[in-house]
């Protein structure tokens, strides 16, 4: 059985049918989960936000245009919603670096030990990179997606892509040697500003 | 086969990552990593993300989205029926004649703002005339043709403030926040529209554009007295969320006011205690 797309639910959202964003929520709260707590490392904090992002859904959802691909404007949506609690909380808490003590042995420490300096190190990436690397990496947005998203050419997203990863293995690389260094907590950089694309319904105001 | 140098890389690994290359060129490509150590790590930093878990939302999560949406229906609900009524009473309420009238057409608000057009585009007119005469300067042109425009902006938030159809007040909400000075007319509009609009959504509305103008006394005065006449639970929630923000001195006792308030909405009692928890963190 093929699923309705999410196009179509969506429509019956924008014309009164709220109930039918619950097939929508199913959908995406896990995807939209994830990338919160991946750009976060707040599970609090990223219930919350999927909340937010599913209320403004609804609450512009006369906003959402025909034609318009569902994931992409729900993207814009989430991306404005972290860019407003970004602002709201600064400055971020910088998150507990100590290791968590570990009762497994063996490979499975070593494993736990390098996922958790590998969050830390997305965590000291700046925010845009963060960002593009988990859209890239664990949202299963391709690059041209992403492009539309970020309101750029599908090549700069790429450079962007290559250039995060690389920041990010020369921050693995020093927290691997000496990884008692202090996380610095990055502030928002000038290229995370807001997304401008039209069919972005506004966070703070109504068009 | 050509050996690929490391810019050629540095062009072809993003899409490697996402598995868009043909097996020739992802056979180039490993063949290049086997000698180039930089480019090895690169691909391995990207394989080794995989490392991090996949994380699931919590069983709450659903009943959270169920109970906000549940409100926000009930809300909806409760509007229409209120409109519905309210058309009903209408004519016997004010007594007004339902026959399209001149005179009326000129104090509705869109008639208002057609008169100021014209006013507006008859003062242009004369003040070019009168320009190419005097030629006075520029600046001063300019300056008061801005003022004009921004007083024009008011209006028409101020007229379409007052419409009957939702989507027109609520664009009445976004043209007041064109100007990032807040009209003390156009507050009071809007803080009308936070207590009094018959949608839930342009009382929202309202409550975004209010809340860019937290430094004006007036506006959180306004705020906070909204807290106590609203009933419908989602704007009670996002003003306890704006309140809470502001860190306003008077909103604890508010918060503890509202929440003896009989037949309490159970989401809204839930966030009031969450604020005044929120609250009692900060202060300690």
């Amino acid at each position: 059985m093929t699923s309705v797309p999410d196009e179509d639910v969506m429509l019956q959202v924008h014309d009164g049918e709220v109930h039918m964003l619950g097939v929508l929520f199913d959908r995406y709260q896990a995807p939209l989960f994830n990338f919160y707590s991946k750009m976060t490392q707040d599970r609090t904090v990223s219930e919350d936000l999927v909340q937010e992002v599913f209320l403004r859904i609804l609450r512009y959802r006369q906003t959402y245009r025909p034609g318009t691909t569902f994931r992409t404007w729900m993207y814009q949506i989430a991306r404005n919603t972290r860019l407003d609690q970004v602002r709201k909380v600064r400055p971020e808490s910088p998150l507990a670096t100590e290791p968590i003590a570990s009762t497994n042995t063996g490979d499975a420490a070593v494993r736990q030990q390098e996922t958790q300096l590998l969050q830390r190190a997305l965590m000291q990436l700046p925010e845009d990179k963060r960002e593009i690397l988990v859209l890239s990496r664990f949202q299963e947005l391709k690059y041209e997606e992403i492009a539309r998203l970020l309101g750029c050419e599908t090549g700069a997203v790429k450079v962007r892509v290559h250039r995060a990863l690389q920041q990010l293995r020369e921050t693995y690389t020093a927290l691997e040697s000496n990884p008692s260094a202090q996380s610095q907590p990055q502030a928002p950089s000038q290229s995370s500003r807001r997304a401008t694309t039209d069919s972005v319904p506004p966070t703070r105001r109504v068009q | 086969m050509s050996k690929l140098t490391c810019e050629q890389m540095e062009q072809l690994l993003p899409d490697y990552f996402q598995s868009a290359l043909s097996s020739a060129q992802s056979a180039e490509i490993e063949q290049h990593c086997e000698h180039c150590a930089t480019c090895a790590q690169d691909v391995v930093m990207w394989k080794q993300l995989a490392m991090l878990p996949e994380e699931a939302p919590s069983a709450e999560s659903r009943q959270r989205f169920d109970a906000m949406l549940h409100a926000y229906s009930a809300t909806a609900a409760e509007t229409a029926l209120a409109q519905s009524k309210a058309q009903q009473s209408r004519p016997i309420a004010t007594g007004a004649k339902p026959s399209w009238n001149f005179i009326e057409w000129l104090r509705s608000p869109f008639g208002a703002v057609a008169w100021s057009a014209a006013l507006l585009l008859i003062g242009l007119f004369a003040g070019t005339q009168v320009s190419n005469r005097t030629k006075p300067a520029q600046s001063d042109e300019l300056a008061s043709l801005h003022a004009e425009v921004t007083s024009m902006r008011q209006l028409v938030a101020l007229s379409m403030l007052q419409q009957q159809s939702a989507s027109e007040r609520l664009q009445g909400v976004s043209w007041s926040t064109r100007e990032g000075h807040l009209d003390p007319q156009v507050q009071t509009a809007l803080l009308r529209t936070l207590r009094d609009d018959g949608s839930v959504d342009v009382r929202l509305a309202a409550l975004d554009a209010l809340s860019r103008h937290a430094g004006q006394p007036q506006v959180r005065k306004g705020v906070l007295e909204a807290l106590q006449q609203q009933q419908s639970p989602l704007v009670q929630v996002a003003l306890i969320d704006q309140l809470t923000e502001w860190r306003d001195p008077d909103v604890a006792q508010r918060l503890r006011t509202l929440e003896q308030t009989p037949n309490l909405n159970p989401a809204v009692k839930q966030r009031a205690e969450w604020a005044l928890a929120k609250l009692q963190e900060s202060t300690q």
